[in-house]
């Protein structure tokens, strides 16, 4: 919270250096300002990595009532305090999730480690867009989502559930995002083994790992196969398996070598041939077509 | 009287004679007179295939004639015209018949008509759509089928070794498909050879090439097509379409099939050539319009290639059966792919969409396509000149079906070993796509997760190639791959076109093109600085096809517009545009257009739109033949019966004349009657001694030459007893009254606009006193080209 804060602090000090340069200007300068105000703001997050998003959200709001800023809004227009709470609630979420993706991101491993953490805000956003009526009769849902043209909240949400849908790890996450689903935990079993196996001979000779952990790799490769015609894959399997395809076939030079050169020329250089034979027995022993010429005498 | 016809009197005796003679084939429809030309004044030094002229005095008996005709024997070559060839009636025979029933006929009757042109051309539209959707649909089972059993079968020996035998499978299944289907077309139909376009722009220019519209030469062109497409040889479906719409068209207008012997007794106005010849372009426009989801190129592939005769309401009707042919195409096809009413992808061969920024040009690419429109051309015309050798080699030596159907073989197997070789020996290794856009991705000695990246140009139908080289991301091939594509598949390419297999070389063609395009496109990005994106590959296979397919079949309007229309991007008009005209440019330069070659090959009298530039001073007495053989009005029946029945003469067209004194100067011209109608009349034994015995005689109407129409009993087949032939025939209600004619010093690109803007079939030269001295044929004005060495004479010859 209290970056966050602090980055609030800043804004509200700049916004009251503007108005006090510019005290009676209409909207056309506030808006103007409130490009200053971006440019100024931006430099402000390094020290609130990811949670910068937030402290932009309010001055936006409030932006549409430039004249009223420091004092606050009449009581109809001033969002809930249990809104205010939704809102607070998503943010630590959204924070949380946003923590948890970056450093999954190589090797990808977004659905595995972050499934709860999107669960959580995805609960929460459904309670902020239900049309759930909250304890002080109102619904959050039109107050923090669409009454401004930014809808910062839906924004975010719809941003973090697109890397969601890119990942497909709906196909690796069971339903109520509570844990990996079966066909991936056994994936990783198989992938695991795998992996042990490759380390286990790495050391050694390259060409006795090929043969001794042929056997788990081509288990892994079918269920791979398997998956992929059945659509079960998340973005976390897919790397998983790109990776151990690359140490298999370049690190570890294990797939099949180029040997049968010699018949494969043998048999399509026949075939080559057969046309030459074709078209010289042809020209030799085919009686030549001759047209007869039809005098006009 | 002077009438002529007796100097081939050998033949007139009697039916056992003629009984005797079936055993000899008609020579079909030669029009042309062989008896003796008539000296006219000085004789040309260009003229080498006349050795001697006899004058017309001169009597030559038939013994003397049949000795002394030695028929000269040269090999195939490119001039000759074929007597094989006659020309269509395009021009209306306004005899009494047919004021009759235009007298007849109400307004009403005239709507219907109307409305029934309509029809038929919907008719047309939706049965050509329903033929494209066929082929594709079986077309992309089967060759599914065979990708997949050859894909597993690599994958299965990759890795147990003996890839060989993966490789003999493949070339196996190739052949098997092949032989299939050159099977069909060497020895049931051979006309449906090739892709059919010059066919049918021989028939729209009005030559009657036999068979070529029959419902025989339908079947076994789509089912030739797809056995030559899953069987892997270089060729598209895109050109046999265009052939079957113009046979559906010709069928379905004629309300009947001579072939089933079914007759619907409907559209029976429509049985005669020059309606059927309109309905035959719509059906070629609706034929393209559904291979390429091209309605507008359609109609201006028919305005192009069938130019001759045309008008607003024709055109409004063609474009009508384009239109009807896409949708219903797109419709099926939408049905098929379980997206049912979706009508938007059109078209057999989809070159998807063009619309990414990447794919703008811009001011400074011009000069880049206007070079590669050049080197479209020149490859063109390389493949051009190739592919002449071929096609002569091919018609003097390789003639025998069995000989054509083992030659498709053999291609079909090289085809398979080639590509194989291609495949086996490449190193572009690429990682699979996302979304799995290769149809059968083979792994063989790439990396795990990796894809040959030859194989998705080889191991493909070729539509899926083009569009996979139009649309892949840059990146996708490397440039050697590039290159050893282009080169193996032109040569491929110019060795399957021509094989008797139905196969169009359109989709080769664009093939060949876009694979050296986008290695064009690849060496620009390079040259180009890193940051830019201008050079984008998918650009410049686009242009590269273009060029590439203009400068082998030499279609400018129609083709620009049908590519803009695949790509469905109108701001490529231009450099598509300009990339054909430079490809027709440097193309003509060297070598003619791939149509026009087989044209010339089959010695076909094909009129060119003008006559040939150095002409005028060549006149109509020089141009015609002569004598002709005429009949007068009233005309003694074995008189005709044999004249038709002479194997020697066999003319199309007789001028019918009247006496005006007894002594003997040519008789004056009153009309024109045609082989056809006399053997209606003939069968019909329409004799003037029988029509004043029996009165209740019906008399003869349109409609029964229309029943006889479009394939009249040989002469042979009538059977004309001894007192028959006494009888005498009235011609004066049948015979066309007003034939056009010349005078004899009309200069023969007069005579030639006459007959190419009219369609005519026969045009009488006659002298200031209206009697007929000669007759200019088709053959006659089609003989003339320019050569190297000016203006030159081609040769008649039995083919």
């Amino acid at each position: 919270m209290s970056p966050r804060n602090l980055g609030l602090f800043f804004v509200f000090s700049v916004l009251n250096v503007c108005r006090l340069v510019l005290s009676d200007v209409g909207n056309v300068i506030a808006s103007d300002s409130a490009e200053n105000l971006k440019q100024v703001s931006d430099p402000s997050p390094p020290g609130s990595a990811g949670a910068n998003s937030p402290p932009v959200f309010k001055p936006a709001v409030d932006f549409a009532f430039p004249l009223s800023l420091l004092s606050s809004f009449p009581e109809d227009l001033e969002i809930s305090e249990y809104c205010r709470e939704l809102l607070a609630v998503f943010g630590q979420r959204y924070v949380a999730y946003a923590n948890c993706l970056v450093p999954a991101a190589r090797p990808v491993k977004v659905c595995q480690n972050c499934f709860s953490g999107f669960g959580s805000l995805k609960e929460i956003y459904t309670n902020i867009s239900s049309d759930k009526v909250g304890p002080v009769n109102e619904s959050c849902r039109d107050s923090l989502l669409h009454s401004d043209r930014l809808m910062l909240v839906y924004l975010l949400f719809s941003s973090v559930e697109d890397i969601w849908k890119k990942s497909a790890c709906d196909q690796c996450v069971s339903d109520g995002y509570q844990s990996l689903n079966n066909g991936t935990l056994y994936f990783l079993d198989v992938l695991n083994e795998t992996i042990a196996c490759f380390e286990k001979y790495r050391q050694g000779n390259l060409t006795e790992l090929c043969t001794n952990c042929k056997s788990f790799y081509k288990s892994l490769n079918d269920l791979y196969g398997q998956k992929e015609q059945n659509q079960s894959l998340c973005i976390d399997l897919e790397d998983a398996m790109n990776m151990t395809r690359k140490l298999w076939s370049k690190s570890f030079n294990c797939s099949f070598p180029r040997e049968e050169t010699v018949p494969v020329i043998a048999v399509s250089s026949f075939m080559l041939f057969l046309p030459i034979i074709f078209y010289l027995s042809s020209f030799l022993h085919s009686e030549q077509k001759k047209r007869k010429l039809i005098h006009r005498e | 009287m002077a009438n002529i016809t007796k100097k081939v009197s050998w033949s007139s005796r009697g039916d056992e004679a003629g009984a005797a003679w079936e055993g000899t084939p008609l020579l079909n429809g030669s029009e042309r007179p062989s008896v003796s030309r008539q000296l006219s004044g000085e004789r040309r030094l260009f003229q080498i295939g006349r050795l001697s002229t006899v004058d017309l005095d001169e009597e030559i008996t038939a013994e003397e004639d049949s000795t002394s005709w030695k028929p000269k024997e040269i090999p195939h070559n490119e001039k000759l015209l074929s007597l094989k060839f006659e020309s269509l009636d395009y021009d209306n025979i306004e005899n009494q018949l047919f004021l009759e029933e235009e007298r007849r006929m109400s307004f009403l009757g005239f709507r219907c008509l109307e409305i029934s042109r309509w029809v038929v051309c919907g008719l047309i539209g939706v049965l050509t759509g329903l033929i494209a959707c066929f082929i594709d649909i079986v077309v992309e089972k089967l060759a599914g089928i065979k990708y997949q059993v050859i894909k597993e079968n690599i994958v299965q020996f990759t890795e147990a070794g003996g890839l060989s035998i993966s490789l003999i499978l493949w070339a196996v299944l190739n052949c098997a498909f092949v032989m299939l289907g050159a099977i069909m077309v060497a020895c049931f139909e051979p006309i449906a050879g090739g892709s059919g376009i010059p066919q049918i722009k021989c028939y729209l220019n009005g030559v009657k090439i036999p068979r070529v519209v029959r419902l025989k030469t339908l079947v076994v062109k789509v089912f030739g097509v797809i056995c030559s497409v899953v069987g892997g040889l270089a060729v598209g479906k895109e050109g046999p379409m265009i052939h079957s719409g113009a046979v559906v068209a010709a069928g379905v207008s004629q309300g009947r099939s001579t072939s089933l012997k079914r007759d619907f007794k409907i559209f029976e106005y429509f049985r005669r050539d020059t309606e059927k010849r309109d309905f035959v372009s719509a059906g070629a426009a609706a034929g393209v319009s559904a291979a390429f989801g091209a309605p507008v190129g359609g109609v201006l592939f028919a305005l192009e290639e069938g130019a001759s005769f045309w008008n607003q309401m024709l055109t409004w009707r063609i474009f009508f059966a384009s239109m009807i042919s896409t949708f219903t195409l797109n419709f099926f096809l939408s049905i098929y792919h379980h997206k049912p009413g979706e009508l938007s992808n059109p078209g057999l061969i989809n070159f998807g969409r063009f619309e990414s920024e990447t794919m703008a040009y811009n001011f400074y690419e011009i000069p880049l396509f206007i070079a590669m429109g050049a080197l479209g051309g020149a490859l063109g015309a390389l493949f051009n000149v190739l592919n002449y050798w071929l096609t002569i080699f091919r018609i003097r030596y390789v003639h025998r079906p069995c000989l054509q159907v083992m030659e498709a073989m053999l291609v079909a197997a090289v085809t398979a070993a080639v590509s194989f070789i291609m495949i086996y020996f490449s190193n572009d290794c690429q990682p699979l796509g996302p979304d799995n856009s290769e149809e059968y991705p083979l792994q063989l000695f790439c990396a795990d997760g990796e894809y040959n990246s030859m194989a998705t140009a080889f191991f493909n139908t070729p539509e899926r190639s083009v569009r996979s080289l139009f649309h892949n991301p840059a990146g996708t091939y490397n440039p050697l791959t590039l290159g050893l594509f282009t080169l193996t598949y032109f040569f491929l390419a110019c060795w399957t076109y021509g094989l008797s297999v139905s196969a169009g070389v359109f989709i080769p063609s664009l093939l060949i093109g876009a694979a050296w395009g986008r290695l064009c496109g690849i060496l620009l990005a390079s040259i180009a600085q890193a940051d830019s994106t201008w050079a984008d590959p998918g650009k410049y296979a686009l242009i590269g096809a273009a060029a590439q397919l203009g400068g082998i079949v030499r279609m400018t309007l129609s083709l620009t517009v049908i590519l803009v229309e695949a790509t469905g991007n109108v701001t490529y008009g231009l450099p598509i545009m300009l990339a054909l005209m430079t490809a027709k440019i440097v193309g003509d330069y060297f070598q003619e257009g791939l149509y026009d070659i087989h044209i010339k090959l089959q010695s076909v009298p094909f009129l060119h739109s003008e006559a040939p530039a150095t002409s005028h001073w060549l006149t109509a007495r020089e141009v015609m033949s002569s004598p002709v053989t005429c009949f007068n009005k009233v005309e003694k029946v074995g008189t005709i019966v044999d004249v038709l029945s002479n194997t020697s003469t066999n003319h199309n067209g007789f001028p019918v004349v009247v006496q005006v004194s007894d002594n003997d100067e040519p008789a004056k011209l009153c009309g024109l009657i045609l082989r056809s109608q006399l053997i209606v009349l003939l069968k019909h034994k329409v004799f003037v001694e029988l029509a004043q015995s029996r009165l209740t005689q019906r008399k003869l109407q349109l409609k029964d030459f229309r029943d006889a129409y479009p394939r009249f009993p040989p002469i042979q087949s009538i059977h004309v007893s001894q007192d028959e032939r006494e009888c005498m025939m009235d011609l004066t209600e049948f015979m066309n009254p007003t034939p056009y004619t010349v005078p004899q010093d009309t200069s023969l690109p007069r005579v030639f606009k006459l007959f190419r803007a009219l369609g005519l079939r026969h045009l009488v030269v006659v002298d200031d006193e209206n009697r007929v001295v000669g007759l200019v044929t088709r053959k006659d004005l089609a003989r003339y080209h320019l050569g190297k060495h000016g203006l030159e004479e081609m040769h008649l010859a039995q083919t």
